[in-house]
């Protein structure tokens, strides 16, 4: 038996989650499949307060209970999230499935939260004790563990409003359609007057968490273009030394000439 | 085209696609009104080792623990041998290996019971390897000419070792069986199936009872592939000994996990090949065969038999010799699975002839062009082809179809960007009905018609329906011949208490062989007819004339009457960055001949073809240190999507034979045969053909990258 809260507001979805031991539900595509036994769910995907898209001077806002096909069909959440979301699944689970919902399975194979961490995005967290800002790459603590207290609900994904114009994305799966990602790449890039000011790069699925290496970016961060070319090589030698990938269906080898081969392109293609 | 290939809607459309069908799992209650007992097999959990106790928790009432000891008759499954036991002996030798059954009537319980049932094992060094293997369940060898004078007198020697994987037949509907006591003391069986009579003689044995105390029914069957030739008889000689000893009707139906790595697939395979060359021209082949038949030899013999009698190929070649080998090791059983043997070896042969044509310098069709056998000439098996090969007619065809010669030149040039193009090309037949004189010896096929006095007739025979079209173009065939519109005659799924053994739904041979008895029978039934009154007309299995006749301990004469002939022509682009190859065009033609049904046999040359396309790149099914098969789930074990269907074209080209119903042959398994060859051509090319010998399939966007590292070092 499956026993269920339908709450009708945020805030009784809140109190709901501090006083019982209930899972958050928001479209069941993962849920349904690890078909717990035993468990009651707290559903989310009805709230008002978690399906709007908004913007601000910032950010563009999506809810926790937004669907991928909605986020698809909105004109606020910018190309390199579309593209990333239109890859996941098929359109029966992109009807279903939700951003708070990708964030809370706590896989790197999850393919919006990849654009969210090259995008430095932040999480708006609420519970009844309040709310927090956190960054999404702090929001990940190890494989399948995140930073989410027992009374708290993902309520928002931030994402920079400005910044993401420049990307390259590419996704690799076993098929063309419902697969999940073996190797996923995002690289965010922007320039002014003539020098770098981001070269950021994530990688999917390849580890237990997205990976991205900031110290690493920083090398190419104030250069030129022609420097950034005569610094290519060490570069790319740093992401090597940093890459210890897993296997997972595929071998690590495999995923790494991957990562390799997509972030020679992403440098291809701004010209370093 | 003829009258008789214009399509109809299919007999089984509507209760298929309005969710009317019953499937095995949909019974509420058994035929008599009695609730349905659920049974789970306990599995082994270790590859091979004694198997000391079972502890078996104290059984709430109602619950029962089946196993070996509870057999009324002969604890072993009749397929070919009869080495598979129903419940395991002292030993287990695979990981998956039933050692009993928990059955009862709460399925959660069952399921607790199951999961507190200790097994105590003497583990056992298993054997998991095909190239570790030290026992061959078959070993057959035969050829002609002199192999050995060839290789002496040759210009040039080549030797080359080829290896496929597993292939999952991935029906819809996961195997299932229910048995059910009956009140006259008959066991009645029934399930997802393709051969009721391989079951009926498969559980008699095991109840230890005559003919007349089992009956087998098909249930509407969600796919079979030749996933459900052998696996039903096993699961049904389970649920009736389960339902012997609870005295009420038991149902077995795996889950996705079980059926993925516990039932039967496609033989993992290693050919070594060796082949001679002189002033330009294969004057021998040398083939040595392996196939992985697993922990017990279920149907390897016969899928081993096609598949080294199609060892060399679709080629006129002087000199041959082949020996096959069905290996044990402690991995699932493997069994049939459409092609039946044929996609490995010609997959073989086909990389064989085109690194030749490499490293002569001479282009790969056109070597394979100058060698394809004609009508007239000598099969593997020193047979005949009887029947015109229209090979080079189709390769015509199909180069016509996608420009295949020419681009297969263009491809040729060096390419070095990160998407480069390849197409490949493959020739292959599949032999017609059943291996050797099997029909004639084994079969013996009966088929009736019984009309009732309202003039509505009815075909009585034992071939199932699996999604193949039977249930339609049977009635075709007989309503033509009577006359009659195709409302007037039907033919439901077998029941073995009902039906004639016409044979068993396998080998591409219900339409041709079975068809054929009862477009006869209806010509009887014609000539004898009497308006108003209930009649029935019988025909039997006659071996056409023309046959040489085939010794199995020679190898000698015509394995198969006719064959379908295939050419597939597959083109591809491979992103070296992530080896991901995209099919930018498949085209295959197909020669089965007359249709009976082109929507119908355009259908299955579609899917066939496209399982194929799957079995050649993205199906990867392995094992792990410990003998467990590791993609137990759809998102592990992937299989083409309708977003992976490529730009895929069938052809049909009809070549009629005399002896089929208005000159139809075997149609089911030939679309699947050559694509592996075709794709891997296709890769190897887009990689830089001579560069990179392509050997193994499926070969993987994995693989893909770790070919061109080897280039980067
Ligand atoms: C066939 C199939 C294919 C798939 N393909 C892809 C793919 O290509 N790419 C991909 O990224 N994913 C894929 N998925 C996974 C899944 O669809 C996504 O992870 C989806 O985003 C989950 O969203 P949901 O709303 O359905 O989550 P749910 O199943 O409802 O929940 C998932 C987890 O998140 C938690 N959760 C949900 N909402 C909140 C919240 N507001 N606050 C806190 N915790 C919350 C739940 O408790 C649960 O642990 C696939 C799944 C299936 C079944």
């Amino acid at each position: 038996m499956v026993n269920g809260f339908v709450p009708k507001t945020l805030q009784e979805a809140l109190e709901l989650r501090a006083t019982r031991d209930l899972v958050p539900y928001a479209g069941g595509t993962d849920l349904m499949v690890e078909n717990r036994e035993n468990v009651s769910y707290l559903f989310l995907g009805k709230l008002p307060e978690l399906r709007q898209i908004t913007v601000d001077g910032e950010y563009v806002r999506i809810g926790a209970a937004v669907t991928f096909t909605e986020a698809l069909a909105s004109d606020l959440v910018p190309p390199l999230m579309k593209e990333a979301v239109s890859r996941i699944a098929a359109p029966a689970i992109r009807n279903a499935g939700t951003f708070g919902g990708n964030l809370g399975n706590g896989s790197a194979k999850a393919d919006s939260v990849l654009i969210e961490f090259v995008a430095d995005a932040k999480l708006r967290l609420v519970s009844v004790r309040g709310e927090r800002l956190v960054d999404v790459d702090k929001f990940y603590l190890g494989r399948k563990k995140l930073d989410l207290a027992s009374d708290e609900l993902i309520a928002e994904v931030l994402l920079p409003k400005r910044g993401l114009e420049n990307y390259y994305y590419e996704k690799v799966g076993g098929r063309n359609a419902l697969a999940i990602s073996r190797v996923s790449f995002a690289g965010v890039f922007a320039e002014q007057d003539g020098k770098i000011t981001n070269i950021a790069a994530a990688f999917g699925a390849v580890a237990d968490t997205v990976l991205r290496w900031k110290e690493v970016e920083q090398m190419l961060i104030g250069k030129t273009l022609a420097e950034a070319r005569a610094l290519k090589a060490d570069y790319l030698k740093a992401y090597e030394a940093h890459m210890t990938l897993t296997r997972g269906r595929v071998s690590a080898e495999y995923r790494k000439a991957v990562c390799m081969n997509l972030l020679g392109e992403f440098l291809a293609k701004f010209g370093i | 085209m003829d009258k008789i290939s214009q399509s109809v809607v299919k007999k089984d459309h509507a209760p298929k696609i309005e969710g009317r069908s019953v499937y095995v799992g949909d019974y509420v209650t058994a035929r008599d009104g009695r609730p349905i007992l659920t049974g789970k097999l306990l599995h082994a959990k270790v590859a091979r080792a004694r198997v000391l106790s079972v502890q078996v928790p104290e059984l709430p009432a109602g619950y029962f623990y089946v196993d070996a000891k509870d057999v009324p008759g002969d604890n072993n499954v009749n397929i070919v041998l009869d080495d598979t036991p129903v419940y395991c002996r002292e030993t287990v030798e695979y990981i998956g290996e039933p050692i009993g059954m928990v059955v009862g009537p709460d399925e959660k319980e069952v399921q607790r019971i199951l999961s507190g049932i200790k097994v105590n094992y003497e583990e056992l060094e298993p054997i998991l390897d095909l190239r570790a293997a030290e026992e061959a369940f078959f070993d057959y060898e035969f050829g002609h000419g002199d192999v050995e004078q060839a290789f002496r007198e040759a210009d040039k020697v080549y030797e080359e070792e080829f290896e496929t994987g597993y292939q999952d037949q991935t029906y819809l509907e996961t195997q299932g069986m229910m048995a059910e006591p009956e009140a006259d003391g008959r066991m009645f069986v029934h399930g997802s199936s393709q051969c009721a009579y391989y079951i009926h003689g498969a559980v008699m044995r095991v109840l230890g009872c005559g003919p007349t105390g089992v009956h087998v029914l098909q249930d509407v069957t969600g796919g079979g592939f030749g996933g459900k030739e052998a696996f039903p008889s096993i699961l049904g000689a389970q649920v009736a000994v389960a339902a012997c000893k609870a005295k009420a009707p038991v149902r077995c139906v795996f889950d996705r996990r079980e059926d993925l790595e516990y039932t039967s697939k496609r033989h993992p395979s290693l050919c070594r090949y060796k082949m001679a060359v002189k002033d330009g021209r294969v004057i021998a082949v040398d083939c040595d065969v392996i196939f992985n038949a697993g922990a017990y030899s279920t149907l390897s013999a016969v899928v081993l038999q096609r598949g080294i009698i199609a060892a060399p190929g679709v080629y006129n070649i002087p000199n041959v010799h082949v020996r096959g080998r069905a290996v044990k090791t402690n991995t699932t059983p493997c069994g049939a699975y459409r092609g039946f043997g044929g996609p490995q070896t010609f997959f073989a042969m086909e990389r064989m002839m085109d690194h030749v044509a490499q490293d002569l310098g001479v282009d790969e069709i056109a070597f394979k062009e100058a060698h394809l056998v004609k009508q007239g000439d000598m099969t593997s098996t020193q047979g005949r082809y009887h029947f015109p090969v229209p090979l080079q007619a189709m390769i015509d065809e199909v180069d016509a179809k996608c420009q295949l010669k020419r681009k297969h030149e263009e491809y040729k040039k060096r390419q070095t960007g990160r998407f480069r193009r390849g197409i490949g090309m493959s020739a292959y037949f599949h032999g017609a009905g059943f291996t050797g004189s099997g029909e004639r010896d084994l079969i013996k096929a009966v088929a009736k018609l019984r009309k009732y006095a309202d003039g509505t007739v009815e075909i009585l025979a034992s071939n199932g329906d699996i999604g193949q079209g039977v249930r339609t173009t049977f009635p075709k065939i007989v309503a033509n011949e009577l006359n009659l519109p195709l409302d007037k005659v039907y033919y439901d799924h077998p029941d073995t208490a009902r039906v004639p053994d016409s044979g068993p739904t396998v080998a591409s041979r219900s339409l041709m062989v079975v068809g054929e008895l009862l477009r006869r029978a209806a010509i009887k039934l014609r000539t004898v007819w009497v308006e108003g009154q209930e009649q029935e007309v019988e025909e039997r299995f006659q071996e056409p004339d023309f046959m040489i006749p085939f010794y199995l301990d020679k190898f000698q004469g015509d394995a198969y009457p006719t064959y379908a002939w295939g050419v597939d022509a597959i083109e591809v682009e491979v992103d070296t960055f992530t080896g991901v190859t995209r099919v930018l065009n498949a085209v295959g033609n197909f020669d089965v001949g007359t249709p009976i049904d082109y929507n119908i046999v355009v259908g299955q040359m579609e899917g066939g073809f496209l399982q194929g396309i799957g079995y050649a790149s993205i199906e990867k099914m392995d094992y792990d240190a410990k003998g467990r098969i590791r993609n137990n789930s759809f998102s592990d074990y992937l299989i083409p999507t309708t977003k992976d269907v490529p730009n895929l074209t069938a052809m049909l080209h009809v070549e009629k034979y005399p002896y089929g119903p208005y000159g139809a042959k075997g149609a089911g398994e030939l679309p699947l045969v050559g694509a592996t060859a075709a794709y891997v051509a296709a890769v190897e090319q887009a990689l830089g053909a001579g560069k990179h010998p392509l050997r193994h399939a499926p070969f993987t966007a994995e693989d893909t990258v770790k070919e061109l590292t080897k280039e980067g070092n």
